[in-house]
């Protein structure tokens, strides 16, 4: 007879009452049962408790329903004192064990710190650039607008004058659109004459980005008008800097390339805008660039009506769009308008490569919490007999993962406080080493640990202690308490339970790292590819630096020209100069522009609008580049304004426009209006927009020779191009006081080596496979000492089994085998799946990826091959202990 | 008028069970008394809510007992009033005694 009561009846009481009651209730409802029995028998006694207990349990459900509140009699409050007693409790027994077990607490606060860190500096980059309010007010609402030209693949491009002013005039839905300009002015008289970067904006530009000024006024109107745009609006850092923050400064007059400009205003300190000007004058066109439809160069900002929806917006500036291709075919044929977001026009295509990082980050972080299962999980072996003891004493299940939780989220917070001081080195770290590009991404000034970055950090490591912790935990109390307890000194760790996880966390950190060794390894592919190309020239001890003269006292070309020819002259007979020339756009320099080009008697066939891209030049520049003559001749001394106008093309030209044909004799023309030069010369393309960019057609001019309209501004703005022994160092002032001795009233910008232009245009890139691999090794790592622990913990395991096996004539070999079949087949699945995620994953690379398929085989088989040896590596050692298992030793053992 | 919230009778039967009974109120025991002084058979439900709700209200205080055999290794819970139970006790003793009084012939 057992001293229980019926199966049925226990479940009911235990659904039924609250859980205070339950004990003290099945004990009488027992106590009477018993006697009951004795008394009438078990079937009788059996009907009686089912009855009673139905009734208990049926007015305990009333009782509920009639006062409406859950069940349990402890009031609220004590309710929650207990719970944070018990967290407070458990709390500090966490604490304690992660003090008794020094090795194993700094070792996962390490990787946890690695993970955590590493995600912190991230999001504060990809939170700073892509999530935060842009610095203006009601960002939402203002929006980038340019001209699209989809047949040729171009999303957002430059606006044309004549477009911006009908869009302008006949859009509707935004309250305020403007153009913008970025030019260089220089600021003379008082003081050093210094190049200013200057945004030359139409009226309305503040309104557009929500920004007043904080002394004086806006521009007006009227002043768009040539003959009253002299007026100019002044940066408060400018305005500090320059003029001592002043406060009685608006209405006076500064220098600004040889004319009077009136202060009217002062932007207030946090006026932002991503390329950084130091003032805003009106952008004032003449009549005749007013009508300009074909020469593309005006950026343009509006901000949306309240009430007209993004997507309104779109659709008025599209059928504006459509309008003027109708009317005007021969230069918006093809061309849409685009609207998109601000901010997505400033961040452009960094948002990929962001968030591609942050990927990588969560893939590092969830390496780290495998990495700490395991090592928990070797733990829990050590805690067995605590665990068993405290589940034999009837500690429930629930309460002990719940205090085992407590620790993991403990381990987690103290890595993360370690990974937040890896976050402010890093964050410093990378605010070093961020390409000049990213300068101009919006809250890249901001960089830091903000709330917003520590609220992250802390919420991932909560997370991070909870996946970590929790399959660890429900392994380690899933136990049979009595096998435990009887299996003598041998802890299992959960059995097979524990095992098969162990195994599954070390092949997932297998797959997880080969996933980040396969993404480091595309960007090094590619880098490398890139890093190969050749920019068409010799970049070495070549200088760089731009001049931009006044049209004040440079007012036409011939003038212009003369500084030029002077200004080289020269140059070229200064010691350690061994070649000087000048050019209106030289390559990696961002400066460009392309104007319609036209082949005499000839119409070129093409499906998009043939366009060239003029570079002025003076005569050696070719030489003084060392760009390959292809055919015909060079320009030279007798190139002048008299002489007949030539031109020289490169072969990206020939290809586009001459295909089999031999181009030299022919004229062509560039730009408006028409004005025919002789093509003289055919010489090797350039790579102008960076190492990855396509070439494209250009036309050199010869500098005394004008050619369109535009010349004029044109030979104004040209770079130095300066070859030499030395270095930029002391070539410098040499370049400095030539000008000066031409002209002590022109200042010159920075002075720099063309190298520098070039790796700063693969900076980006380079940032990118710099942070990719470190995350890859600190995965890698992660890895091996993962898989080493298992396998040590597994060799230690077997010992007795491997010391039965070898005194039954085992050979150290083919306990070896054992050993590595296991360690094999871990790593074999890791890595598969590993490789089959990296071929998923790997096409969000794409775009990041030049010249190397986001599938590349060498890359997976080489990548393979390292994590490979790696995982070799990390087993030598339980390996080879393994095969040294004392036979007599492990059988002793107790 | 007194401040002390008035009884239910159920609930002054359950509280003089439980003084009468001592150190050994608990469920059964009260269950038992209360047939004994009264011939009132009441469920066991009832006594559980009632002493849960009196317990509620701040009239009693429970302990859990050590767990015995019998009872399969469970505790039994006891019950002792708190001092607000034997003012409100006192106080429905004063209000029938009040009323009862002059009534006697009547009822006779």
């Amino acid at each position: 007879m057992s001293e229980r009561l019926p199966r049925g009846v226990e479940t009911l009481l235990r659904f039924g009452l609250p859980s205070d009651q339950r004990e003290p209730i099945a004990g009488d409802l027992l106590e009477e049962y018993v006697a009951r029995v004795r008394r009438d028998g078990e079937l009788r006694a059996r009907a009686a408790v089912w009855a009673e207990a139905a009734r208990i349990a049926w007015r305990f459900r009333l009782e509920k329903t009639v006062r409406g509140r859950p069940l349990p009699p402890i009031s609220d409050e004590v309710r929650r004192a207990g719970m944070w007693d018990r967290v407070r409790q458990d709390v500090t027994f966490g604490v304690r064990m992660l003090r008794r077990q020094p090795g194993f607490t700094v070792v996962a606060v390490l990787a946890l710190a690695m993970g955590i860190g590493a995600n912190t500096a991230i999001f504060s980059v990809v939170d700073a650039v892509l999530w935060r309010a842009l610095p203006f007010p009601g960002a939402d609402e203002i929006v980038a607008l340019g001209e699209a030209r989809p047949r040729e693949g171009r999303v957002k491009g430059p606006v044309a004058p004549a477009d911006f002013y009908d869009w302008r005039r006949d859009s509707t839905s935004f309250t305020a659109m403007a153009a913008y300009d970025e030019v260089a002015i220089n600021l003379t008289g008082a003081g050093e004459p210094e190049r200013l970067r200057v945004l030359s904006v139409t009226p309305g530009f503040l309104s557009a980005i929500g920004i007043g000024p904080a002394l004086g006024r806006d521009f007006t109107a009227d002043e768009e008008t040539q003959g009253r745009h002299r007026v100019v609006l002044l940066t408060e850092s400018l305005w500090r800097r320059r003029f001592g923050a002043d406060g009685a400064i608006v209405g006076r007059t500064v220098a600004l390339d040889n004319h009077g400009y009136e202060v009217v205003g002062v932007l207030p300190e946090r006026f932002w805008w991503p390329t950084r000007p130091d003032m805003l004058v009106p952008l004032a066109l003449d009549e005749h660039d007013r009508t300009l439809r074909a020469a593309h160069f005006l950026d343009v900002v509006g901000r949306r009506r309240s009430g007209v929806s993004f997507e309104q917006a779109r659709g008025e500036m599209a059928v504006i769009g459509a309008r003027l291709s109708a009317d005007f075919p021969a230069e918006n044929a093809n061309h849409t308008t685009s609207v998109l977001p601000l901010r997505d026009a400033l961040v452009g295509d960094t948002r990929t490569a962001l968030l591609v990082l942050l990927g990588a980050v969560g893939l590092v972080l969830l390496t780290a919490c495998a990495n700490v299962a395991t090592l928990l999980l070797a733990r829990a072996t050590t805690r067995q007999k605590e665990l068993a003891i405290r589940m034999a004493v009837g500690g429930a299940r629930g309460r002990i993962v719940q205090q085992m939780l407590t620790e993991s989220v403990v381990l987690a917070t103290a890595g993360g406080a370690v990974g937040l001081l890896l976050a402010v080195w890093s964050i410093e770290a990378l605010r070093r080493i961020l390409p000049a590009q990213f300068s101009a991404l919006p809250g890249i000034d901001q960089l830091g640990l903000d709330a917003r970055v520590l609220i992250a950090a802390f919420i991932v490591s909560l997370i991070t202690g909870l996946a970590f912790g929790v399959a660890p935990a429900l392994v380690a109390t899933d136990q049979r308490v009595g096998s435990t307890l009887n299996e003598g000194a041998r802890g299992t760790s959960g059995g097979a339970g524990g095992r098969r996880l162990r195994s599954t966390l070390v092949v997932a950190e297998l797959a997880l790292s080969l996933v980040l060794l396969v993404g480091a390894g595309l960007l090094t592919a590619s880098f490398w590819k890139l890093t190969d190309v050749s920019p068409g020239f010799r970049p070495d001890q070549l200088v760089t630096t731009r001049l931009a003269l006044p049209s004040a006292r440079y007012p036409d070309h011939a003038r212009a020209a003369a500084f030029y020819q002077t200004l080289l002259d020269r140059l070229r007979i200064l010691p350690g100069i061994e070649r000087a020339s000048a050019t209106s756009a030289p390559p990696f320099s961002g400066f460009d522009g392309r104007l319609n080009l036209e082949v005499e008697d000839r119409e070129i066939e093409s499906p998009i609008p043939v366009r060239a891209h003029p570079r002025v030049v003076s005569p050696d520049y070719f030489q003084t580049m060392s760009i390959p003559l292809v055919r015909g001749r060079v320009f030279n001394d007798r190139d002048t304004a008299d002489a007949p106008q030539v031109a020289i093309i490169n072969q990206s030209a020939v290809k586009r426009f001459w295909p089999g044909r031999n181009p030299l004799g022919e004229r062509i023309s560039v730009g408006t209006p028409t004005r025919w030069m002789e093509v003289v010369g055919v010489v090797g393309d350039v790579k102008h927009d960076g190492l990855d960019a396509e070439t494209t057609p250009e036309v050199y001019i010869p500098f005394k020779q004008e050619f369109t309209a535009l010349g004029n501004g044109l030979i104004r703005g040209l770079s130095l191009v300066v070859r030499s022994g030395s270095d930029v160092a002391s070539i410098a002032p040499l370049i400095r006081s030539a000008v000066a001795s031409v002209d002590d009233q022109q200042p010159v910008g920075l002075i720099r080596p063309m190298d520098d232009l070039i790796a700063q245009s693969v900076a980006p890139r380079r940032l990118n496979l710099l942070l990719l691999s470190v995350f890859a090794l600190v995965a890698v790592t992660l890895t091996a000492a993962g898989l080493y622990g298992v396998m040590a913990y597994l060799v230690a395991q077997r010992t007795r089994e491997i010391g039965v096996r070898m005194a039954l004539g085992a050979t150290p070999s083919s306990v070896l085998r054992l050993v590595l079949r296991q360690a094999g087949g871990m790593t074999l699945a890791g890595m598969l799946i590993g490789l089959a995620s990296a071929y998923v994953f790997g096409r969000y690379l794409t775009s990041l990826l030049f010249q190397v398929s986001a599938a590349d085989p060498a890359v997976y088989a080489v990548v393979s091959l390292i994590l490979g040896t790696v995982a070799l590596l990390a087993i030598v050692i339980p390996c080879s202990r393994a095969t040294r298992v004392d036979p007599l030793t492990a059988l002793r053992e107790p | 008028m007194s401040e002390i919230p008035t009884l239910g009778e159920f609930e002054q039967v359950v509280l003089l069970a439980i003084l009468r009974l001592g150190d050994d109120a608990y469920a059964v025991a009260v269950q038992n008394e209360i047939l004994r002084c009264t011939g009132r058979d009441v469920s066991r439900g009832s006594i559980y809510i009632t002493l849960d709700r009196l317990e509620t209200k701040g009239y009693l205080r429970s302990r859990l007992a050590d767990p015995t055999p019998e009872r399969g290794g469970r505790a039994k819970r006891y019950y002792t009033l708190r001092p607000a139970a034997v003012e409100a006790l006192k106080e429905s003793r004063r209000a029938l005694v009040a009323l009862w009084r002059g009534l006697e012939a009547k009822l006779a």
